[in-house]
């Protein structure tokens, strides 16, 4: 089961990967919707909040039909904006469907995320039982076929003592207080939406909740303009006597018509339910074997100053800052292991190089750059790139490109010492190649790094490194062309600056003032 | 070609969106949707079928005070017999119980009987099981309903009960 899993992610990576790289091309990294999808569904959900309230305004539980017939004949508003908030509830599904699958397939929906995930699941179902009231409050054809299906699927349990279905056929009329329900869900359920939002984001620090306002705007814009230009039109009123036959459907709400009607409503529940239990179950499939499984950061209180750098830093909020029992005054960083995904962002922001997952922290970084000079001896005119295991660099590889590659989890995990330290040991250049800054798959990886290296955040990049021998590029997995073309460029900016030197005996800080503690006596750490 | 690429973004945006704008109204024929319906839907209070005697004095003091109903009934509400025949051919003949988990809630009947395009003869008949010995006072035993009804692709002919309740009913789209 796990290896066919694991077989999807990889062709789905793959499939994403490609997206991405031409969206990228299209849109740039900045403005790829793929990049935002996450925050374009907070952005529809507002819009269909804003669009909601007006269409509220002239609804009217007595006469449903009737006055959603009034709002689409009003030419200046209500027509567009009935348009619009059907259009964003679409876009709303399509952003969640890509967001869900970015997670899916770059394995970011186990252990610490799981909660994560699996709200993201309730908020999908909230989405599509908000949509399906939505549609039966207007009561024309497809509305009635969403009722009927879901009154029939609701009559399996014994709620009431007599079927729900029977409200539709047109025996007598169909009450107002139904109307009054649908409308009461079609409004408590976004309530339940945003609650469930605040959950989904709880393990996340500085959360993005809206996409930059070019894209915000550009999405909001086009499909205004599209409303106006190509608006909806009346389906015919739901007729409890005649069955509905040919229906405008949405399909982002009622593909799951053609999956239950044929079957007999048991069977529909157990298709229903499997789908939710599968998507459930993605924190358990995709998890790795303990063994397998990245370990969480440790922080070692003998070199913990108790800064704070990695407890403001942390994307995960997963570390905490807690009085030192050690004898020693003040603070001491505390990783919360359930909370850690073991992104490595704290081994970056640790000046003492005190905090990180085993084997990648900042002493780690320096032992392993020791042995990759060593190993490599990257001569004075040539670029070393520093990769993230997600972009081109690791993917394209360093004999393509001529260079060679000193890969890195994640950018936001490289201390800036190695950087000084490949630069003091004579590389010609370091190019540090990311992912782009929206698809990080630690969320803030290379905002870190940029900071530490260009605007003296903790753990800065020293003084002494010259700057114009490092160069950070984001190039995305698919995006070799884009990596080779900065390189040709580093390399041409490098030409004019002259061969670097190469010091022989290099000493990297690695303690703060604080302790007193030998670099070797942490080695059991 | 760097002048195009705005001009190609808008376009693939614009392509996107329409296919958005598309499936939200995509042309869809639900299935069995064309297939005609008689449809069967009614509820009735039901017969209720009990007898009662009045409590001993031995028993009343046996209660709680205010446990102490005068008189004790065994029995409950009476289940209906469903017949349907459909040109002819007896097609439902089931015994029917009144709702609830202690069956003592209104009976009802919501049956769809496909059948083919066109006239059809009907016959319907929902019967209380009485014992002879109750007595049922007004309440009606035995709503029938026979005649043609004429039913094109997706439509329904509803049989139920007319607003009063006492007999049943067709209606036609």
């Amino acid at each position: 089961m796990t290896a066919a899993v694991r077989a999807v992610q990889r062709r789905g990576r793959g499939l994403l990967a490609r997206a991405d790289a031409w969206c990228n091309a299209l849109y740039t990294w900045r403005y790829n919707p793929l990049y935002h999808s996450g925050t374009v569904v907070v952005a529809s959900f507002l819009i269909l909040t804003v669009t909601g309230l007006y269409l509220i305004l002239f609804y009217r539980i007595g006469a449903p039909y009737e006055s959603v017939a009034r709002i689409t004949d009003q030419t200046f508003a209500g027509q567009w904006i009935r348009t619009l908030h059907r259009y964003v509830s679409d876009v709303a599904i399509v952003a969640i469907v890509v967001h869900a699958f970015r997670m899916f397939v770059q394995d970011r929906a186990w252990g610490p995320r799981s909660l994560a995930w699996v709200s993201g699941v309730f908020l999908t179902v909230a989405f599509l039982v908000c949509g399906w009231t939505g549609y039966v409050m207007v009561w024309d054809v497809q509305g009635q076929l969403l009722a009927t299906e879901g009154a029939r699927l609701m009559d399996l349990f014994p709620i009431f003592s007599e079927p729900i279905g029977r409200t539709f056929v047109g025996e007598r009329d169909i009450p107002s207080a139904f109307f009054f329900l649908n409308l009461f869900a079609h409004i408590a359920i976004p309530v339940g939406i945003a609650l469930l939002l605040w959950v989904h984001l709880s393990r996340l620090a500085r959360t993005h909740l809206l996409p930059p306002k070019p894209l915000f705007w550009g999405v909001t814009g086009l499909f205004t303009l599209l409303s106006v230009a190509w608006p909806l039109a009346m389906e015919p009123e739901a007729d409890a006597l005649r069955l509905p036959t040919d229906v405008a459907l949405d399909v982002f709400y009622g593909f799951w018509l053609p999956f239950t009607q044929p079957l007999p409503v048991g069977w529909a529940w157990v298709l229903m339910l499997s789908a939710f239990a599968a998507a459930l179950s993605v924190p358990l499939l995709t998890r790795p074997r303990p063994e397998q499984a990245p370990e969480p950061s440790y922080v070692n209180p003998r070199f913990c100053t108790g800064c704070e750098q990695c407890y403001h830093d942390c994307p995960y909020e997963a570390i905490d800052m807690v009085l030192r029992d050690d004898g020693r005054d003040g603070y001491v960083g505390l990783v919360d292991p359930a909370k850690c995904v073991s992104c490595g962002i704290c081994s970056g922001s640790c000046a003492p190089m005190g905090v990180g997952p085993r084997h990648r922290t900042g002493r780690d970084q320096l032992e392993d750059v020791l042995s990759f000079i060593s190993r490599v001896g990257p001569s004075r005119d040539r670029v070393v790139l520093v990769g993230c295991a997600n972009s081109a660099a690791c993917r394209s590889g360093g004999p393509a490109l001529d260079a060679e590659v000193f890969p890195v989890s994640c950018v936001g995990a490289l201390h800036t010492s190695v950087v000084e330290y490949l630069v003091r040991a004579g590389a010609g250049g370091v190019m540090v190649v990311t992912c782009p800054p929206r698809d990080c798959w630690n969320r803030e990886g290379v905002m870190w790094f940029e900071q530490r290296a260009f605007h003296q955040r903790e753990a800065e990049l020293k003084d002494r490194v010259d700057r114009r021998r490092l160069r950070v590029v984001y190039a995305a997995e698919m995006e070799s062309g884009v990596l080779a073309r900065e390189l040709a460029s580093f390399r041409s900016d490098l030409a004019n600056l002259g061969a670097a030197s190469a010091e022989k005996s290099i000493e990297i800080d690695t303690l703060c003032a604080t302790p007193e503690v030998p670099v070797a006596e942490t080695a059991d750490a | 070609m760097k002048r195009m690429k705005p001009i190609m973004a808008l376009a693939i945006a614009s392509v996107a969106a329409l296919a958005i704008a598309a499936l939200s109204r995509a042309p869809a024929s639900p299935l069995e949707s064309s297939q005609p319906l008689v449809r069967l839907s009614w509820r009735v209070l039901g017969v209720r079928v009990e007898e009662c005697r009045p409590r001993t004095e031995e028993e009343l003091a046996a209660l709680a005070a205010h446990m102490r109903t005068p008189q004790v009934c065994t029995g409950g509400v009476a289940d209906y017999v469903l017949r349907v025949s459909i040109d002819g051919a007896e097609t439902v003949r089931d015994t029917v119980r009144p709702s609830g988990a202690r069956r003592d809630r209104p009976t009802y009947v919501f049956r769809d009987l496909p059948v083919e395009q066109g006239r059809h003869q009907v016959q319907v008949a929902f019967s209380a099981l009485v014992p002879t010995a109750f007595e049922v006072g007004e309440q009606p035993l035995e709503f029938s309903w026979e005649g043609d009804v004429f039913v094109d692709i997706g439509e329904i002919a509803l049989i139920t009960l007319n607003p009063s309740g006492d007999a049943l009913v067709h209606r036609a789209p």
